[in-house]
């Protein structure tokens, strides 16, 4: 296992500067203003220099290959370049947003997952049988559904009509707080910054606005892994090891969660893997429906008002965040599956 | 999972969160519990805390740069300004950090109207603990005119006081050259000397500030009253302990048109307003204001002041509902929705001296602009950079917007059609005179003529950018969008989005081809309305191109001069006269609405009060929240 992750772990620095070279060829393609915008450190730069004294200046005149240097040692130093629908350099963007998404999606990630998985295993168990239409039916409904309808009716019924889940990361008692000046927020995620300043007040508050667009996330995302888990589960089913452990008297429950589900969790480790990303990378309808002030907003508000740094250095920012999280998946295939780790 | 340890783990979670309720709804020290009296649920609201959603983020809280309403309602909020209007009524200019309105009668005005004296108030405190001196006035106004941002408030202080509009023509006064690239590149003898000349512009005598005019002004007064918030008074020592200007008359180049993430007062404040500037949370779209308990004219009955930015409308409507917001920011067309609505107040019809516009960029830039422009060529797949510079498109789109139907179905009758660049509501307007209305007959003609009929035979590719959250102006580009796309399938109109401040950045840029800009007076005269729209050193000239700029240079310039100084109401008439009609002969921008203003709050917000002249959409100092 060890050389396994070693190999991999080894491999990905040449990942990443593939990932680099893919979006600096893009970047390429760019006009020299839109290139500029790249390199500069503040909007006082553009204030008294033309846009082709600034070429010369940050060497962009230069071949591709001296270019790709060059702007490789600016983003080793983490220096993404400066923001204007943001107002502040790419990396800040990232670092002021990027926890607020990592929060919602480390939330809804376990139901996502394991209601997921549940269902699946619920309606393979069940197939053909009532259990499984229904199941299957409720899984359609959140996947036909877009985004936005879901979220306001979610917001409506537990916001507007039941005052439950209201929208935005705090309430406004608690952002008081933690705008006061004496709350330290370490981590950007207000769950974990509460627990280490001792408020459970505000712990609970967050988690409070937490919940409705975990809801809609999660139905949104059920219908995917039931189905992977629940074909995936079929197919097991079918296998003659399964036949044999069934043969050999052992219970229902351990074939189902020894023999079968483990065997069935290959496809779904590939689908949560990707799905980990998407929720990483922004849910922008989720976070605009419930005002949750995370990167998927920033991301798509940069595009909207054509901020070329943002996006790119997001992108950047993505593809490591991409190559890390396949680097799990691969990690988790051998873990579950040994024959993965022989080869 | 073995028995036991699933024992074990429900007790610790049965614990864990035994504790967290414990701590949330248990005996709390007194902090603790006044924090936690304002947890809401349902529509129970704090009485001390408010909370208003609005949509575009502030472009600064630098006073000197500020020039659009989301900054000034902070502003309003954390300074004060010298004088006021009383109930919000603009007839009734009352003293605030002075202590008597100068009139000719109570000598306070020389009779030639070119000195006017203003006593500053004594005992006025700074957030910063200090007080008010006369000093800080001076300073004020003189560290304003020092920075002078382009397309910045400044004008306002520049014409009345020195006659001229900017920096560049007060130092082309004194010899130096107007068209300088650096500032630093001008004589230092030059520079003195322009700075000698504002000055002596603003003298301090004893407890009073002396205004030496360049000619009579009667706006002037109006110009630093409140709801001008480049008249918003700062304390010296605090800005100059925080790196500005020390007032130094050899040194003042270094601050001279910064950028205003440069300028001292972005996303800091320090006024002697009734709140306090506690934090801008940009992350958060948030900015937090904190009552100043010792504000001269008595703490405000609200303690704390939420204002938050939430651009999706539905949200702010449920928040509004669920008590969780007093008041929100709402497009005249969702009105329909909320009213009737339990605890929800309309206020409709408010008064308001503004007018809203199409503004056409008549020097195009290509470069870095390709996103917007297309080729930048007549070829159907962009617009060349002289676009609006021909007067038939200008007049062709002009034609081809639906007045009536925007006014109806988008303003909800609220308002009236502009018949001009002056409201209708100010003298001087050109209301029954000759104007533009929708006929997409007249239009298809200008489109025909527009470039030798090579427009109507290529076509055009355009993008109509808006401010996102600003429905009414998306829509307004989206009846422009369906009607000159009807005229000629080859004409292509994108409608786009685009952040505030963004949007803002690229006005200053000069890249947008057409933009929509709302004119809100600075002060009451018609005179604001075509300084800013159709003189060559105007607000909005800058946004506009150097095509507009020759254009009113030539045609408009001397006759707005002209206009503000005549002595008698019938010359002013007369000159204003002949303004409208060379604003229609060459169709400059496309004015539609003079629109109404309107409030949308819980109906247990009380004290609102309406001023013409503000801003800001509330003055926060007057509310007070009246929940049982």
């Amino acid at each position: 296992m060890l050389t396994f992750i070693t190999r991999r772990l080894l491999f990905l620095p040449v990942v990443l500067i593939g990932v680099t070279l893919m979006i600096f060829v893009a970047m390429s393609f760019l006009t020299p203003a839109q290139l500029v915008s790249a390199y500069i450190k503040s909007p006082e730069e553009l204030k008294n220099q033309s846009v082709s004294e600034l070429v010369v200046k940050y060497g962009l005149d230069q071949p591709i290959w001296v270019r790709y240097i060059n702007w490789m040692k600016n983003v080793l130093k983490g220096d993404l370049g400066y923001s204007v629908s943001a107002n502040m350099h790419v990396t800040e963007a990232i670092a002021k947003r990027f926890p607020a998404t990592l929060e919602l999606a480390i939330f809804a990630v376990i139901p996502v997952i394991f209601g997921g998985i549940w269902l699946g295993t619920v309606s393979a168990k069940n197939h053909n049988q009532p259990l499984d239409h229904a199941s299957r039916i409720f899984a359609i409904v959140g996947w036909s559904l877009p985004d936005f309808v879901f979220g306001l009716i979610i917001l409506l019924i537990f916001y507007g009509l039941a005052g439950w889940f209201p929208p935005g990361r705090l309430s406004v008692w608690a952002d008081n707080i933690i705008l006061s000046g004496d709350f330290v927020q370490y981590t950007g995620m207000n769950t974990i910054d509460a627990l280490l300043n001792g408020r459970f007040d505000i712990f609970l508050d967050a988690l409070r606005h937490l919940v409705a667009p975990t809801i809609t996330l999660a139905y949104l995302w059920w219908a995917y892994i039931l189905r992977i888990t629940r074909s995936s589960m079929l197919d097991v089913l079918n296998k003659d090891y399964v036949r044999t452990a069934r043969a050999k008297g052992l219970m229902e429950r351990l074939v189902i969660n020894r023999h079968v589900r483990r065997n069935a969790m290959i496809p779904v480790v590939t689908v949560v893997g990707s799905m980990i990303l998407g929720l990483l990378s922004g849910v922008v309808i989720v976070e605009t429906v419930f005002d949750y002030k995370g990167i998927g907003l920033l991301i798509a508000k940069g595009a909207q008002q054509m901020d070329y740094t943002l996006v790119l250095g997001t992108s950047l920012f993505y593809g490591v965040l991409l190559v890390l999280t396949n680097l799990v998946v691969d990690v988790l295939y051998a873990v579950i599956d040994p024959r993965v780790r022989l080869e | 999972m073995n028995s036991r340890l699933r024992t074990v783990l429900v007790l610790l979670l049965v614990l864990a969160v035994g504790f967290a309720v414990y701590s949330y709804f248990g005996p709390k020290d007194d902090a603790e519990k006044d924090d936690q009296d304002r947890a809401p649920s349902g529509v129970v609201t704090d009485p001390k805390t408010f909370v208003y959603i609005s949509i575009g983020e502030p472009d600064t809280l630098d006073p000197a740069f500020a020039y659009d309403t989301a900054s000034g309602e902070i502003i309003h909020q954390v300074y004060d300004n010298l004088f006021d209007y009383e109930d919000g009524d603009l007839d009734k200019l009352v003293p605030r950090l002075a202590t008597e309105v100068p009139t000719v009668e109570n000598g306070l005005i020389s009779d030639d109207g070119r000195t006017i004296k203003v006593p500053i108030r004594k005992g006025v405190k700074f957030h910063s603990g200090n007080e008010l001196t006369p000093e800080d006035v001076e300073y004020t106004i003189e560290r304003a005119m020092i920075s002078d941002p382009v397309g910045g408030p400044i004008w306002m202080f520049f014409e009345p006081l020195l006659g001229v509009q900017n920096m560049r023509q007060l130092i082309a006064t004194v010899g130096g050259p107007e068209n300088f690239s650096d500032i630093n590149e001008v004589d230092p003898a030059i520079r003195r000397a322009a700075f000698d000349k504002i000055d002596a512009a603003v003298e301090v005598e004893g407890d009073a500030v002396v205004f030496n005019l360049a000619g009579p002004y009667p706006p002037f007064l109006q110009i630093l009253a409140k709801g001008g918030s480049w008249a918003s008074i700062l304390e010296k020592a605090w800005m100059v302990e925080n790196g500005d200007w020390d007032g130094n008359p050899d040194t003042w180049a270094k601050w001279y048109d910064p950028t205003k993430e440069e300028m001292t007062l972005y996303q800091k404040a320090n006024g002697t307003g009734p709140f306090k500037l506690q934090a801008w949370d940009r992350s958060g779209g948030q900015i937090v204001l904190k009552r100043f308990d010792d504000y001269f004219r008595g703490p405000a009955e609200l303690e704390t002041v939420f204002v938050k930015y939430i651009e999706e409308y539905n949200t702010r409507q449920l928040m509004l509902q669920s008590g969780d917001a007093d008041a929100i920011y709402a497009d005249v067309q969702y009105l329909d929705q909320l009213r009737g609505v339990e605890g929800i107040r309309i206020l409709e019809g408010l008064e308001q001296i503004s007018n809203t516009v199409l503004l056409y960029n008549f020097t195009i830039p290509y470069e870095g602009n390709e996103d917007i422009v297309g080729s930048g060529k007549l070829d159907g797949n962009g617009i060349p950079s002289d676009f609006f510079a021909e007067i038939n498109v200008r007049k062709a789109f002009n034609y081809a917007f639906d007045y009536e139907r925007y006014l109806n179905e988008v303003a909800n009758g609220a308002g009236t059609i502009s018949t001009g660049f002056i409201p209708n509501s100010l003298p001087f307007s050109n209301e029954g005179g000759e104007w533009y209305y929708h006929d997409l007959e007249l239009a298809e003609q200008h489109f025909r003529q527009a470039f030798d009929g090579e427009l109507w035979e290529k076509g055009f590719k355009l993008t109509v950018l808006y401010n996102t959250g600003n429905n009414a102006r998306k829509t307004a580009a989206e009846i422009l969008e369906y009607n000159i796309e009807s005229i000629n399938p080859k004409f292509q109109i994108e409608v786009q989005g685009m952040q505030w401040a963004t949007y803002l950045g690229k006005l200053d840029a000069g890249t947008l081809p057409v933009f929509f800009m709302g004119w809100l007076a600075d002060f009451p005269d018609a005179h604001n309305f075509v300084d800013a729209y159709l003189r060559s050193t105007g607000a909005f000239a800058g946004y506009c191109g150097e095509g507009l700029v020759e254009l009113t240079k030539a045609e408009f310039d001397d006759l707005v001069a002209q206009a503000m100084q005549a002595p008698t109401s019938e010359e002013r008439a007369t000159l204003y006269k002949e303004i409208n009609r060379k604003a229609y002969e060459y169709a400059i921008a496309l004015p539609y609405i003079d629109p109404a203003d309107h409030r949308v709050m819980r109906d247990w917000v009380e004290g609102f009060v309406h001023c013409p002249a503000y801003s800001a959409k509330y003055d926060f100092y007057s509310l007070s929240k009246q929940v049982d």
